[in-house]
């Protein structure tokens, strides 16, 4: 009963704060925002500390589901999204300060905000596989218009271009998801719960070649939404158009969203299709986003792209380490999925502030952050040296984790591959956040030594704090949560 | 029964087609609309022959919905603009493009008859027509330049979905569908907006001239 509760609070709090944004007035906005996504965040944890003690929860025959592999999901979503509403306070009062936007356009900002923090935690709850499919679907079309926030071209290019291939992509999973259902019909009969337990309850004896067709069909529709290469190319648009704070949540937060629908579908079909032809076809579009993403990562010359090709790299390593599945590389998977969405978030909110101080996302034109905003100069720098891998940072043990897993498997080529690639990625990434730190500003062009404000600083520097605490030590809790959800994946 | 199945599947690849080599936008939605009322005709006739009462809950709201409220909601969006012009922008001409659609509604025949199906309500050929349906459907999407021709291809491959679903999944329920509906309808009123948005930042909606990101 409380459970039922919970899972229902968690997403209808934020569904009741989108509804209030349409009628409360500019200045409340953000007061609201920030109260009631708090509110969402603590039942978030509660809703995971309950899963941690019974394994499951769920609630409406199984409408809604939450275990420790949609827990892992979940808290990165909660996380993301809570600092997302305090950065957007400190980012919207400077838009609004330099009449960027007018705040009459608040309403429509945080009307979409919240509609997507509640079509993201709905995927973390779903139970049955059509809502899964459909909520993962709705975040496309609440976080769609949000892209397209400040209006002009670029944005408007990204955002269309966002929405006609990740629906495409949706369309697909879903004759996956059809086809999922199909193979079913065998053993559990033509009218059956198309429910994650009944499924997983007969997922030995689905039909292979259907389970089969239909993790593939998931894998290349939700892979669109995931950004897995090749079929990324509208990610490197809407995540670096959109503004600041939703790109934090379109990266650290949303892509995730699409990673559990493939995550899910492989635990039920893998019994039947067999986990080694599953994993084959993770690993070649993981590796192929990796090569990709790097290729792009070296010529970049835009910041914020950048961020977003290192997402694709990222996603297609944490598909890499399912694809290599020993129980080693899961959790190194799992754990990439909570550091990546923590760390990137940390980095959309800390080159936010760089994008508003110096109004542009071209590299070569940025000099001297050290001295301007040595706040923000820590945040890049540490954070850049975090999303690529450097110890003692959370990224750093996920992906080490999965390199030992792949030789712990006897997967040598593999695991070298793996190493190298994550070696190839790590200097384009750290590099123009070195230069455009500590470069010093040509005279005269000096910037007024001015951070914006606390509420831009303080989410980063609390995302800072934790991506290295979970480098140095893992909380046991969460620890307990990623062996759960890897031992789910594993099964 | 196995005519009127045969016979309205068959005419829902065909409306598929007409949208493809549609030269106006208007015959495209046209098409779309076609294409949905067949869809509700044949998931009404399937509920006279099973007496599945969602069936026919399915067909009215894919008639009323699908055949009339989104083509209405297209046609108010574009009205004016793009609307009656002829010969809209094409990434892939209309020979080459027929040609294709044809090899691909091959592959969705061949696709459905080597996967293994249990069906009592409709016939494995019908499965292929569907998957045809979705492939055409996203071919459209991606050999048209105009943003409103972009929309009726990815709404005509979800119709095909809704016709695989009625193949393999009677029994998936109501709730399901209605949640697909909505998404469907939210989806439409999404990128009817963008598409206004285009109408007003670039004075078409011809996506070509949407290019600047780049690397």
């Amino acid at each position: 009963m409380i459970d039922a509760s919970l899972l229902v609070a968690v997403v209808a709090l934020p569904l009741l704060a989108a509804l209030l944004s349409l009628v409360v007035a500019p200045r409340f906005q953000m007061p609201l925002a920030v109260m009631l996504q708090v509110a969402t965040f603590g039942i978030a944890l509660t809703l995971i500390a309950r899963t941690l003690q019974t394994g499951r929860i769920q609630a409406f025959s199984s409408w809604l589901y939450l275990d420790s592999l949609s827990g892992v999901v979940m808290l990165v979503v909660a996380v993301v999204c809570v600092l997302a509403a305090v950065y957007s306070v400190g980012y919207l009062r400077h838009e609004l300060r330099e009449r960027a936007i007018n705040p009459s356009e608040l309403r429509k900002y945080f009307f979409l905000f919240h509609l997507f923090v509640f079509a993201m935690l709905l995927v973390t709850i779903s139970g049955n596989l059509g809502l899964l499919w459909t909520s993962i679907s709705a975040t496309t079309l609440a976080s769609a218009p949000l892209v397209d926030f400040y209006g002009s071209h670029e944005p408007l290019e990204a955002a269309w271009k966002f929405v006609v291939l990740t629906v495409a992509g949706s369309l697909i999973a879903l004759l996956g998801m059809l086809l999922l259902y199909q193979s079913g019909v065998g053993p559990l009969g033509t009218t059956f719960d198309f429910s994650i337990p009944v499924l997983a309850g007969a997922a030995s004896h689905l039909s292979p070649t259907l389970a089969a067709t239909a993790f593939l069909l998931v894998l290349v529709g939700f892979g669109t939404k995931a950004g897995l290469a090749p079929m990324h190319t509208w990610l490197p648009d809407a995540h670096s158009q959109a503004p600041s704070p939703v790109c934090a949540m379109l990266s650290g937060a949303e892509l995730n969203c699409a990673l559990l629908g493939i995550f899910r579908v492989y635990t039920l079909t893998a019994p039947a299709a067999g986990a080694t032809t599953l994993r084959t076809a993770l690993l070649v579009f993981g590796i192929l986003s990796m090569v990709v993403a790097i290729a792009f990562l070296i010529s970049q010359r835009n910041f914020k792209r950048l961020l977003a090709y290192s997402s694709v790299e990222q996603m297609g390593l944490i598909a890499v380490g399912v694809g290599v599945g020993t129980p080693v590389a899961l959790i190194g998977s799992l754990l990439l999925v909570v550091t990546h969405g923590l760390t990137k978030c940390l980095m959309f909110f800390a080159s936010g502030n760089l994008l508003l101080r110096f109004r542009t996302t071209t590299i070569t034109e940025i000099r001297g952050v050290v001295r301007a905003m040595p706040w923000t100069a820590l945040l890049l720098v540490a954070g850049a040296l975090a999303i690529a891998g450097a110890p003692p940072f959370g990224v750093f043990i996920s992906e080490f984790s999965i390199i030992t897993g792949a030789f712990a498997g006897h997967l040598w080529a593999l695991g070298a591959v793996i190493a190298a690639l994550i070696l190839l990625g790590f200097i384009p990434l750290v590099a123009p956040f070195h230069r455009m730190t500590f470069s010093n500003a040509a005279t005269g062009e000096a910037v007024a030594g001015a951070e914006l404000s606390t509420m831009s600083l303080l989410p980063a520097l609390a995302l800072l704090g934790a991506v290295l605490v979970i480098g140095i030590w893992i909380p046991t809790p969460l620890n307990q949560l990623l062996h759960n959800a890897a031992a789910v994946m594993a099964r | 029964m196995a005519l009127a199945e045969a016979v309205l599947s068959t005419l829902i690849l065909i409306a598929t087609f007409w949208l493809l080599i549609a030269r106006q936008v208007r015959a495209a939605i046209n098409g779309y609309a076609a294409q949905s009322i067949l869809l509700g005709g044949l998931a009404i006739a399937l509920f006279a022959a099973s007496h599945l009462p969602h069936l026919l809950a399915l067909g009215i709201l894919t008639i009323v919905i699908k055949g009339a409220v989104i083509p209405a909601v297209i046609k108010i969006q574009v009205r004016g603009t793009s609307y009656r012009r002829r010969e809209t922008a094409y990434y892939v001409g209309f020979p080459t493009a027929l040609l294709i659609g044809a090899g691909l509604s091959l592959i969705g025949l061949v696709a459905a008859s080597r996967l293994p199906f249990h069906t009592d309500l409709l016939s494995e050929p019908v499965l292929g027509l569907a998957i045809a349906v979705i492939l055409v459907g996203l071919f459209t999407t991606m050999a048209r330049r105009d943003a409103v021709l972009q929309l009726a291809g990815l709404l005509a491959a979800e119709n095909g979905l809704l016709l695989v679903g009625l193949v393999v999944s009677p029994g998936l329920g109501l709730l399901i569908e209605f949640a697909l509906f909505l998404d469907v309808l939210i989806g439409v009123v999404v990128m009817a907006f963008l598409i206004a948005r285009m109408h007003e930042t670039i004075a078409s909606t011809d996506t070509s001239e949407l290019s600047r990101l780049r690397g």
